[in-house]
């Protein structure tokens, strides 16, 4: 997305929050943000951060993947704020290391991603806000670093990857990172991906023929299983100040996965029994769905209804920005100026996301 | 209707393109096979710079259901503009996008005069 392009409308006058930008570190970026022996691991070996899924990105070369336009903070300005309009991007260093085997590793990386993040991007502009990226594999080290980044006053949440955790993040094998993460006062935003796949999901990895079918289940699986783990285990009770969001996989998944849970919770709530309410409550209360990737029914009307059943009281305008299947703002923001309220335009673009991440803006 | 020289014929080879404004629409002129074509660059899509694309071929297939087998096939070479930011593909001659009937990029008129390329706005 670094080309030159034409610059599409600016969103207008609303103040435009987005939820998910990433960054897209190169290997040489982190040597020195890493000790050793992981130092001479990045700069030496040639595995990188982690081993390659095998799959196709670019549609046999027909996208163009080019990361320049984030890797400075004056090229994401120009290109996210300037170009598309966006004032105050959440970003995250897409970091993936929690599908990673080699535990140290991982938690190498996670802390070499937020000092990047922290020295490169945030400390730059004042509008640029970050998410502290934390790795699952052991939770007393995730407490640590929460603990770490706690004191970092342009980290507004906690960004984790949820596709490859093991065992699902609503076990209490993570309640000391949850822990943390409430004595803090930094709320959690999920992410999945299809680099997670293989892991997360190994024999549907091996067994589908296309990209296009893991990427499209990848996400909103990943989601799902975030999502009924916290609820069910009764993760949303346990720390009940903590707010919960989920990053790209769109907004359908989240109707269809609450009904389905409000009906077996009242049929098998002993299962469920540190819940006091109804599924659906929890999310309305604690939870946020990310818009992007924003669905694409056939007919306008009926994304219009799906963004009422979910709720605009629920929903983080985000564009993904820069991966290949990222929105443009204008795309939420024109549909929600025809189809809503102003208000309710208000509360996508803005003001969920200040309620979420706590924002003084 | 105006008339604008875009270029002079030899200034975009087969094959190539160039981008230009024309009374603030980003228009590309393209060369197919010594046939010009001008579109809008905006896909339909999320606005994006379509006509910056690459311009490749596509995967099609053919279902033999007497014998069960799906043949693939690489073809129409260089006749598919794949916008740059998802990926919409539209045949390069007509402007129409593949994956969704009803939808082209939008066209303009162009022929070439005394060696010049006139497109009609």
């Amino acid at each position: 997305m670094s080309q030159e392009v034409a610059s599409p409308d600016v969103v207008g006058d609303e103040l435009t929050i987005d939820s998910d930008v990433h960054l897209q570190i190169r290997h040489e970026d982190l040597v020195p943000y890493l000790d050793e022996p992981w130092r001479s691991r990045m700069k030496d070996s040639h595995t990188g951060q982690q081993p390659n899924d095998g799959w196709d990105r670019t549609v046999n070369g027909k996208f163009l993947m080019d990361f320049d336009s984030v890797q400075t903070a004056e090229d994401l300005k120009h290109s996210l704020c300037n170009d598309l309009g966006v004032d105050y991007p959440i970003i995250n260093t897409l970091g993936l290391m929690s599908r990673n085997p080699e535990n140290d590793w991982s938690v190498a990386l996670m802390k070499a991603h937020n000092d990047f993040l922290i020295d490169n991007f945030l400390d730059v502009y004042d509008n640029f806000l970050g998410l502290a990226t934390i790795t699952t594999q052991q939770p007393d080290k995730a407490a640590e670093e929460i603990d770490r980044m706690a004191s970092e006053e342009d980290i507004v949440g906690i960004y984790i990857h949820n596709t490859g955790p093991n065992p699902p993040l609503g076990d209490s094998f993570y309640d000391s990172m949850w822990e943390a993460a409430e004595d803090n006062d930094l709320n959690v935003a999920f992410h999945g991906s299809a680099d997670g796949f293989m892991f997360e999901f190994p024999r549907q990895n091996q067994s589908l023929n296309q990209f296009i079918e893991v990427h499209t289940l990848a996400h909103p699986w990943s989601q799902m299983l975030t999502m009924i783990s916290l609820i069910v285990e009764g993760t949303v009770e346990k720390f009940p100040d903590l707010r919960w969001a989920f990053l790209e996989a769109g907004l359908s998944w989240v109707p269809y996965m609450l009904f389905r849970l409000n009906k077996e919770y009242s049929m098998r709530r002993s299962e469920a029994p540190l819940l006091e309410k109804m599924p659906e409550e929890y999310f309305r209360e604690k939870m946020y769905v990310a818009s992007q990737p924003l669905e694409e029914p056939m007919a306008q009307t009926d994304l219009a209804k799906l963004i009422d059943v979910v709720g605009t009281d629920n929903i983080l305008f985000a564009t993904d920005y820069p991966h290949w299947d990222f929105d443009n703002p204008e795309t939420l923001n024109q549909h929600l100026q025809r189809m809503f309220d102003p208000e309710d335009l208000t509360k996508v673009m803005t003001q969920n996301a200040i309620e979420m991440f706590d924002l003084t803006i | 209707m105006k008339e604008y020289n875009i270029a002079k014929e030899d200034e975009i080879g087969v094959g190539e393109r160039i981008v230009t404004e024309i009374e603030g629409r980003e228009i590309a002129v393209f060369n197919v096979d010594g046939e010009y074509v001008a579109y809008l660059n905006w896909c339909f899509h999320q606005a994006g710079p379509c006509c910056e694309g690459k311009v490749t071929g596509t995967t099609e297939a053919t279902w033999d259901s007497e014998n069960l087998t799906q043949t693939l096939t690489y073809t129409r070479e260089d006749e598919i503009l794949n916008c740059p930011w998802h990926g919409w593909e539209y045949d390069i001659q007509t402007g129409e996008c593949i994956s969704r009937s009803g939808v082209s990029l939008p066209s303009y008129p162009v022929r070439i005069e005394e060696g010049n390329i006139i497109l009609s706005l």
